[in-house]
C-alpha cells in the first residue's frame, strides 16, 4: 500500500467572468503517493496547471480541500504556507521564473536560506553540489539574462531541489526549451524521481509523460482516467511512448 | 482626436502619479501662497497702518519736559522738518497678575476724532467700531499682551505711579491693534486709557514728587519736510545738532526701523517658510523627473506602436506634457484657493503674537507671478524629461526593447544567509539605484531643511536662552535695579537666603549720540563680558565698541574715533572692538562704566545689578521673593523677555507644520516610487513567495531598501546642514540684528531629523507594500 502524500477532495476551483463563475475544476478527486512520478495530462484548458497550483497550495480554491502529510493544508493562513512552500514543496515553472537580479547559484541559495533547512555554509554547498549535479556550475555565477533556457531550467529544478522537498512541482518544465534541453531537464527529474523524489508534474507532451509512473487525464475540469506504468527506464522509452500514445488515443487525445 | 483619446488613456493609466504631483504641488502652492500672503500683506499693512494713523518719519519717546509743544516748535523750525504730531503719554511699568512688565508700558490718552487706531472685537477674529470714550478704570491692549502675559479679557492691570501703594488699576476692556508697538517682539507696550484716568495719574505723578515712579512723557512724530531725500539718519542728526531734544528723548526709532521692529517674526518666520517652499519645490521637481522617466519605462512599447501608426514623437511628448498639466495646474489653482483660507488661519492664530490682524486678501499678481514662473519651469523641465519619447524607435520598442532607460545593471552585493531581507534589499536597492535616487535626493532636501530649522530651534533652546544671549551684551542670570535707597546688601542677602551669587556686575542702558545719531549704550563695570566679535573689549575709559550695524551705519571701523555725547557732556572715544547685541536690531554700543562716567551721570538707579547664581532654578522663587519684599522699589529682570513665548511658540508651530509637511511629502513619494517598483517587480515578488517568502518578510525587504536608500540622503542632508546652517542662518539672523548665531546642537537635535525622514520612509514603504499581499503568486501561472 502506497504512501498518500498530497490528497484533493472535491477541488472545486472557478473563476469569475462577466458578472458569472466559470468552473475550471468540478470536484477533482485526485491522490499523490511518495515515491511517485505523477503526471497530469489533458488538453489545453483543461485545467491542468489549475490543478497543480491549487493541489500545491499557490492558488485558492472555491470548493473541498486538500491535505498534505494529513495536514488540511487549504485552510492554511499564509504564513503556515510559506514554510510549506519553502520546506516541503519545490517548484519548477515553464518560464523557469528566476529573480532577475540574483545569480543562478544566488537564486538556489536563497532559497535554501528560506527553507532553513542548514546552516547558511551547508546551504552554500548543497546548492554548489546541485548545480554541478544539474550540469549547471559553470554559469551559477550568471545571472539569469545571461544564461541558456536549459541552463535557468536546470537552475530552477536546483532551486526547488535546495530544500530537500517532500514534493516537487513542474508545470510543463520543458514547455519552453527545445529537443536537447528539453531531454536533459526530463533525465534529471527522472534521475531525481529515482533516487525517491516525488514529483507532481504538469505536461501535455507524452515524450515527457513516459517519465511518470502514473498519469492522470483531465478532461473539462475532471480526471477522466488514469494510467499506470512501472518505473521509467532509458531502454523502454520507446514501448512505453507507444502504450502512453494509445491510452492517450482512446481517450480521444 | 487621436492625441485625445491617448491623452484620456493615460490620464487613466498614469492617474495615481499625477495624484501625487498634484497632492505634492497642491501643497507646495498652497505653502507658497500663503507664505506670500503672510509676507507682502503683513509688509504692506504695517507701513500703510503707520502712515495712516500719523506716525511720522521719525518717532522721539521723549520726557521730562514741561511744554512739549515748544520743543514740537523748535523742530518745525527746521526747514528740514514738516510737522511735528504730538500724544501724551506716561511711562509706567506695570504687573498683571504678578508679572512685572519687562519695558515700561506708555499709558496713552484716547481721543476717538483721531481714528488713529483699529478695535478687535472680543474674540479677536475681526474689528469692531471704536469706543466713543474709554470709561474710567477702563484700558484697551494689544493682543500680543496675551502672548506675553497671558492678559484676558476682564484682567487687571496695575501701574506703578507712585511708591507707598499708589498704584493705578484698570481692567481690560478689549484690544486694539497697535501697528507701532503692538508686536510681542517689541517690549514696550501702549495701553489706552480715558481723559479721566489720563489726569487722575498726572495728578499723582505731579503730587508725589520724589516718590513718583511714572513719568509724564510724549511720542513725539517727526516728520520730514522731503522724506524721498532725506534719510531718518540724517534727519535724526540735524535734529540733535539744531535742537534741545537729545537733553528730552528716551529714544527715537525711524519709521522703517518701528516697522522692522513689528515685522521681524513674520520676516524670520516667511524666509524660513519660503526656504522650506523652495525645498518642497525641489521635491516635486524630483518626483516629477522619476515619475517621468518610471512612466516612459512603462509605456515604451505602448508609445512604440503609437508610433508605428503615424504618432510623432512631438506629438506624444506633447501629450506627456498636457497629462503632467493637469496634475500640475490642479495643484496649483487648488493650492491658489486654498492660500487664502490659510491665511485668515494664519492671521487668526498669530494675531496674539504678532498684534496685527494680517488681511488675507491674496496678492494676486504676486502669486500669478510666482505661479507663472514655477509653472514655465516645470513645463521646460517636463519637456526635457519627454525626450527619450523622441528616440523610441517603433520596432524595438515593440519587440521588448524599452531602451536605455531599461538597462540596469546588476549590482553584486553579497546576499547572507543569516540576514537575507537584508541583503535581498540591497541587492535591489544597489541594482536599481536610479529609481531610488528620487527617495535619497528627496531625503537630503528635507533633512537639510529640518536640519537647519531644528539647529534654529536648539539655539533658540526651550527657554529661549540663545535669543537672550544674542540680545544680552553681557550674560547673566538676574537682573536687580533699585530705584530708591534700599540697601543693595539687603537685597543681596534676600538672594543668598535662596542660592549663592557666583557673581556679580553692572550694567546700565543710558542713551548716548554717537556722531550725532542716538543711540543706547550698555555701559558695563566689567567690559571683558561683552560678546566681542572683532578686536578687542573697551578696557581703556576713551574706548568703545560698537555693534558691526552700528559700525556700518556711520561709516567706521576699529580704530577710528567717534564722538559720543551722554547727558551731561561729550567726548572722542576709540573704536575698540565690534561687539554682537541685537538689542535695538542691533542699534546700540558698549562701553565700560569708566568710559561712560566722562560723558554721562551717575545714579544708584542707573545700575542694574546683574547676578550669577549658583542654583539657577531659584530664579522663579527669588524674583517672587523680592517683589513682595520690596514692592515698587525694585525692578528683578531674568534672562529672558515676554517676547520670546511668541518666538518660541512660533517655532514650535513651524515645526510642527514642517514636520506634518515632511511626513505629507515623504508619504506621497514613497507611494510613488513605491508602486512603480512594485508593479516593476511584481513577478520576482511572486518569485519569492513561490520559494516561501512571506508577505511581511517581503514588505520588510522592501521598506529596507527606502530605510537605507533615506540614510544615505539623510547622511548627506546632515552633513550640508552642519556646513551650511551657521553660514545660511547668520545671514538671515543679521536682519534681525543678530550677528552671532552659532549652532551648538545636541546629538538628539542632530539626529532626529535624519531618523524621521529614514522612519518616515521606511514605514510608509511598509505601509505601500501592503499591496503585496494582491500580488500572489499565481502570477507566474499566468505568464
Amino acid at each position: 500500500m502506497k504512501e498518500i502524500l498530497l490528497k484533493g477532495t472535491n477541488i472545486c476551483k472557478a473563476f469569475p467572468e462577466n458578472g458569472t463563475e466559470t468552473q475550471i475544476l468540478q470536484s477533482v478527486n485526485v491522490e499523490v503517493y511518495k515515491g511517485d512520478f505523477t503526471i497530469i495530462m489533458g488538453a489545453s484548458g483543461a485545467g491542468k496547471s489549475t490543478l497543480l497550483y491549487a493541489l500545491s497550495g499557490m492558488d485558492s480554491i472555491t470548493g473541498g480541500e486538500i491535505t498534505y502529510k494529513n495536514q488540511k493544508i487549504s485552510s492554511f493562513s499564509e504564513k503556515q504556507m510559506a514554510t510549506l512552500r519553502a520546506k516541503e514543496f519545490g517548484f519548477v515553472f515553464q518560464q523557469t521564473h528566476l529573480a532577475s537580479n540574483l545569480t543562478l547559484l544566488e537564486n538556489v541559495t536563497v532559497a535554501g536560506y528560506v527553507s532553513k533547512t542548514a546552516s547558511p555554509k551547508e546551504i552554500q554547498e548543497r546548492a554548489s553540489r546541485l548545480l554541478r549535479q544539474m550540469r549547471a556550475e559553470k554559469a551559477a555565477g550568471r545571472l539569469p539574462s545571461q544564461v541558456s533556457g536549459g541552463e535557468a531550467q536546470r537552475a530552477a529544478i536546483a532551486r526547488a531541489m535546495i530544500g530537500n522537498p517532500g514534493l516537487l512541482f513542474a508545470d510543463e518544465p520543458t514547455g519552453a526549451l527545445n529537443k536537447t534541453n528539453s531531454e536533459e531537464v526530463l533525465n534529471l527529474l527522472s534521475g531525481l524521481n529515482q533516487n525517491g523524489q516525488s514529483i507532481l508534474m504538469v505536461t501535455h507532451d507524452a515524450k515527457a509523460a513516459i517519465r511518470g509512473n502514473r498519469i492522470l487525464y483531465l478532461e473539462d475540469g475532471q480526471i477522466l482516467d488514469e494510467l499506470t506504468l512501472p518505473v521509467f527506464k532509458e531502454t523502454e522509452a520507446k514501448e512505453r511512448e507507444e502504450t502512453v500514445t494509445a491510452w492517450l488515443s482512446s481517450l480521444q487525445w | 482626436m487621436g492625441n485625445k483619446v491617448i491623452f484620456k488613456a493615460n490620464i487613466k493609466r498614469h492617474r495615481g502619479a499625477l495624484i501625487g504631483v498634484f497632492i505634492l504641488v497642491f501643497l507646495a502652492c498652497g505653502a507658497l501662497g500663503t507664505v506670500l500672503n503672510v509676507w507682502l500683506n503683513s509688509g504692506r499693512y504695517v507701513h500703510g497702518e503707520l502712515t495712516r494713523a500719523g506716525f511720522g518719519s521719525l518717532t522721539a519717546w521723549v520726557s521730562g519736559l514741561t511744554d512739549a509743544r515748544s520743543l514740537a516748535n523748535e523742530m518745525e523750525n527746521l526747514p528740514e522738518v514738516s510737522s511735528v504730531e504730538i500724544q501724551n503719554l506716561i511711562f509706567s511699568n506695570y504687573t498683571v497678575d504678578g508679572q512685572e512688565s519687562d519695558s515700561e508700558g506708555q499709558l496713552i490718552l484716547y481721543h476717538s476724532e483721531e481714528i488713529r487706531y483699529r478695535f478687535f472685537t472680543d474674540d479677536l477674529h475681526g474689528y469692531q467700531e471704536q469706543p466713543e470714550a474709554i470709561s474710567p478704570g477702563e484700558i484697551y491692549v494689544s493682543p500680543s499682551l496675551v502672548s506675553m502675559m497671558g492678559l484676558t479679557l476682564g484682567d487687571e492691570i496695575s501701574f506703578l505711579i507712585a511708591r507707598s501703594g499708589r498704584d493705578k488699576v484698570f481692567t481690560v476692556a478689549g484690544f486694539y491693534e497697535d501697528p507701532f508697538m503692538g508686536s510681542s517682539m517689541i517690549g514696550m507696550k501702549g495701553f489706552l486709557i480715558g481723559e479721566e484716568d489720563f489726569q487722575e495719574i498726572r495728578q499723582v505723578i505731579q503730587s508725589s514728587g520724589i516718590d513718583a515712579l511714572a513719568r509724564e512723557g510724549a511720542m513725539l512724530h517727526i516728520f520730514a519736510a522731503d522724506p524721498d531725500t532725506m534719510t531718518s539718519s540724517n534727519l535724526n542728526q540735524t535734529i540733535n545738532d539744531n535742537t534741545s531734544l537729545s537733553s528730552y528723548v528716551e529714544f527715537i526709532h525711524s519709521e522703517n526701523a518701528i516697522a522692522g521692529f513689528m515685522l521681524i517674526l513674520q520676516n524670520a518666520f516667511a524666509a524660513m517658510l519660503m526656504a522650506f517652499v523652495a525645498v518642497l519645490l525641489f521635491v516635486v521637481v524630483i518626483v516629477l523627473g522619476y515619475s517621468i522617466s518610471s512612466g516612459i519605462e512603462a509605456d515604451y512599447s505602448n508609445m512604440g506602436m503609437l508610433k508605428t501608426i503615424g504618432f510623432t514623437g512631438g506629438q506624444l511628448r506633447s501629450i506627456w506634457l498636457a497629462q503632467y498639466l493637469t496634475g500640475i495646474l490642479g495643484g496649483m489653482a487648488v493650492g491658489l484657493a486654498a492660500a487664502t483660507p490659510l491665511s485668515h488661519l494664519v492671521s487668526n492664530t498669530t494675531l496674539t503674537t504678532t498684534g496685527i490682524y494680517i488681511p488675507a486678501h491674496l496678492p494676486i499678481g504676486w502669486c500669478l507671478l510666482a505661479f507663472g514662473i514655477l509653472l514655465g519651469l516645470l513645463m521646460g523641465f517636463i519637456w526635457l524629461k519627454t525626450r527619450p519619447i523622441r528616440d523610441i524607435a517603433p520596432m524595438k520598442a515593440i519587440r521588448g526593447d524599452i531602451g536605455a532607460a531599461g538597462k540596469i545593471k546588476v549590482s553584486r552585493t553579497p546576499i547572507w544567509g543569516k540576514h537575507l531581507q537584508l541583503g535581498i534589499a540591497l541587492r535591489q536597492l544597489t541594482t536599481g539605484k536610479r529609481r531610488y535616487a528620487g527617495a535619497c535626493m528627496v531625503a537630503v532636501l528635507l533633512v537639510f531643511i529640518a536640519s537647519m530649522i531644528g539647529r534654529m530651534d536648539s539655539w533658540l533652546g526651550p527657554d529661549g536662552k540663545g535669543m537672550m544671549d544674542a540680545f544680552n551684551p553681557a550674560d547673566h542670570d538676574i537682573g536687580v535695579q533699585v530705584f530708591g535707597e534700599l540697601p543693595m546688601e539687603e537685597v543681596e542677602d534676600a538672594i543668598r537666603s535662596y542660592t549663592d551669587i557666583t557673581d556679580d556686575y553692572l550694567l546700565a542702558m543710558p542713551n548716548v549720540a554717537v556722531n550725532g545719531m542716538d543711540y543706547t549704550a550698555n555701559v558695563i563695570t566689567e567690559p571683558e563680558r561683552f560678546h566681542i566679535l572683532e578686536g578687542r573689549t573697551c578696557l581703556e575709559d576713551n574706548e568703545i565698541v560698537l555693534t558691526e550695524f552700528v559700525a556700518a551705519n556711520l561709516g567706521v571701523g576699529i580704530g577710528d574715533t567717534v564722538a559720543v555725547t551722554g547727558d551731561s557732556g561729550s567726548g572722542e572715544y576709540i573704536v575698540s572692538g565690534i561687539y554682537s547685541c541685537a538689542n535695538d536690531m542691533g542699534d546700540n554700543v558698549g562701553m565700560s562704566r569708566e568710559g561712560y562716567l566722562k560723558i554721562g551721570q551717575d545714579a544708584p538707579q542707573l545700575w542694574c545689578h546683574h547676578y550669577f547664581l549658583k542654583d539657577t532654578t531659584q530664579k522663579e522663587a527669588i524674583r517672587l521673593a523680592l517683589e513682595n519684599a520690596y514692592g515698587g522699589d525694585i525692578h528683578i529682570h531674568e534672562n529672558t523677555w515676554p517676547g520670546l513665548f511668541g518666538i518660541i511658540s512660533a517655532m514650535q508651530a513651524l515645526m510642527v507644520f514642517l514636520y506634518v509637511m515632511v511626513a505629507i511629502f515623504i508619504l506621497v513619494v514613497t507611494v510613488l516610487t513605491g508602486s512603480k517598483l512594485l508593479a516593476a517587480e511584481q513577478r520576482d515578488m511572486g518569485i519569492y513567495k513561490a520559494l516561501g517568502f512571506t508577505n511581511r518578510s517581503l514588505r520588510l525587504s522592501f521598506s529596507l531598501r527606502f530605510a537605507m536608500a533615506s540614510l544615505l540622503g539623510s547622511a548627506i542632508g546632515l552633513i550640508l546642514a552642519n556646513f551650511l546652517t551657521d553660514k545660511i542662518v547668520s545671514a538671515a539672523m543679521k536682519l534681525a540684528g543678530i550677528s552671532n548665531f552659532a549652532s551648538a546642537p545636541s546629538v538628539v537635535s542632530v539626529l532626529l531629523p535624519a531618523l524621521t525622514v529614514t522612519l518616515l520612509f521606511a514605514g510608509f514603504a511598509f505601509l505601500t507594500a501592503g499591496r503585496l499581499k494582491r500580488i500572489d503568486v499565481t502570477i507566474l501561472i499566468s505568464e
